[in-house]
């Protein structure tokens, strides 16, 4: 059996002319900037971009107040259409609630049984109804479609 | 609802005059110079508006201010039409919150032509931004006068013997 597995053994040797030197020393990524250079250009390129940015600031905040100008022209003429319009459902809805009610012996409009809901107020006092009540005559979908933008808006 | 048959609403036929039927795009291209032709149909009903804080005691002064911009739109239509229609345009087309900022040359147009035909010049940059006093016949309303209860308690006389506290401040830190 020890004659079969008789190979040549070799011993590992350094090879001939020795290792060569182990390359210990640092090599350093060639530094295009100094450490100062970098400070200076950061720097130098915020405030840059600083400066760009306040030109550009100051463009947005014109183009705001003309908006903001444009919209407040426009605006008295909207509420005064607005608020006719109201006051035409806000008698709608008493209308709705009058004949709604009209069976119901003892109702009267806007309180409860006879109770008012504010009744410190004076009683020609407008009080303008939430949003619910608003809508309570109207379709379903109405309310719907209005709550939708209300609660986005 | 809250609305009882005291409070006075306004009939349908008091509150129902011709309105502006015009789009968001085409108020905004006019703003300016509406908000100029009608300053004082606007200022009157905003202080009435804010002054009162009751949308039915200013219906007149919002008719006055819906009959003014009427007027003024019919005047544009009959001399300054397709300039301001193509402002208008522009302002529809070019931006998503109908900015003026993108229609220069076309507001330029428009504006040369309210002032040759209607003498009416585009006001200073934000112009209706500024607070401005507004002259009115109108009298102020009354602040609410300060309510009297009869069953109050009665203050102390003034000659009432005023003695210092018997065990001191509550506040001794602060004020000892």
């Amino acid at each position: 059996m020890a004659e079969a597995c008789q190979i040549i053994r070799k011993q590992d040797l350094p090879p001939p002319g020795g290792y060569k030197p182990i390359p210990f020393k640092r090599i350093p990524a060639k530094s295009y900037f100094s450490g100062y250079a970098i400070f200076a250009g950061y720097i130098g390129i915020t405030a840059g971009a600083m400066y760009l940015y306040h030109l550009n600031y100051k463009q947005i905040k014109k183009n705001e107040i003309e908006m903001r100008s444009a919209k407040m022209a426009i605006y008295p003429m909207l509420l005064a259409e607005r608020d006719r319009e109201y006051l035409k459902q806000l008698r709608r809805n008493r209308d709705a609630e009058a004949e709604l009610m009209r069976d119901v012996p003892g109702w009267e409009v806007g309180t409860y049984y006879g109770e008012r809901v504010y009744k410190r107020l004076p009683p020609d006092a407008l009080v303008e109804p939430i949003f619910h009540e608003y809508y309570a005559h109207s379709d379903p979908h109405e309310w719907y479609k209005r709550a939708y933008i209300k609660l986005r808006s | 609802m809250v609305l009882t048959a005291d409070v006075h609403l306004p009939e349908e036929s008091e509150l129902t005059v011709p309105e502006v039927n015009l789009s968001g795009a085409t108020l905004i291209a006019s703003s300016f110079h509406l908000g100029k032709y009608c300053e004082q149909a606007n200022n009157e009903f905003m202080l009435c508006r804010i002054e009162e804080d009751d949308p039915r005691k200013c219906i007149k002064e919002g008719k006055v201010v819906t009959a003014c911009t009427m007027e003024f739109f019919r005047k544009v239509k009959k001399a300054c039409l397709s300039e301001f229609n193509q402002y208008a345009n522009c302002i529809d087309k070019s931006s998503g919150d109908f900015s003026l900022n993108f229609c220069r040359n076309t507001q330029g147009v428009f504006d040369k032509c309210m002032l040759d035909n209607l003498n009416l010049e585009r006001p200073p940059f934000g112009y209706f931004t500024e607070a401005r006093v507004h002259d009115t016949k109108r009298p102020k309303p009354r602040p609410e006068p300060k309510e009297v209860y009869p069953d109050s308690t009665p203050a102390l006389p003034e000659s009432a013997d005023k003695k210092p506290a018997r065990f001191g401040s509550r506040f001794y830190w602060m004020t000892e």
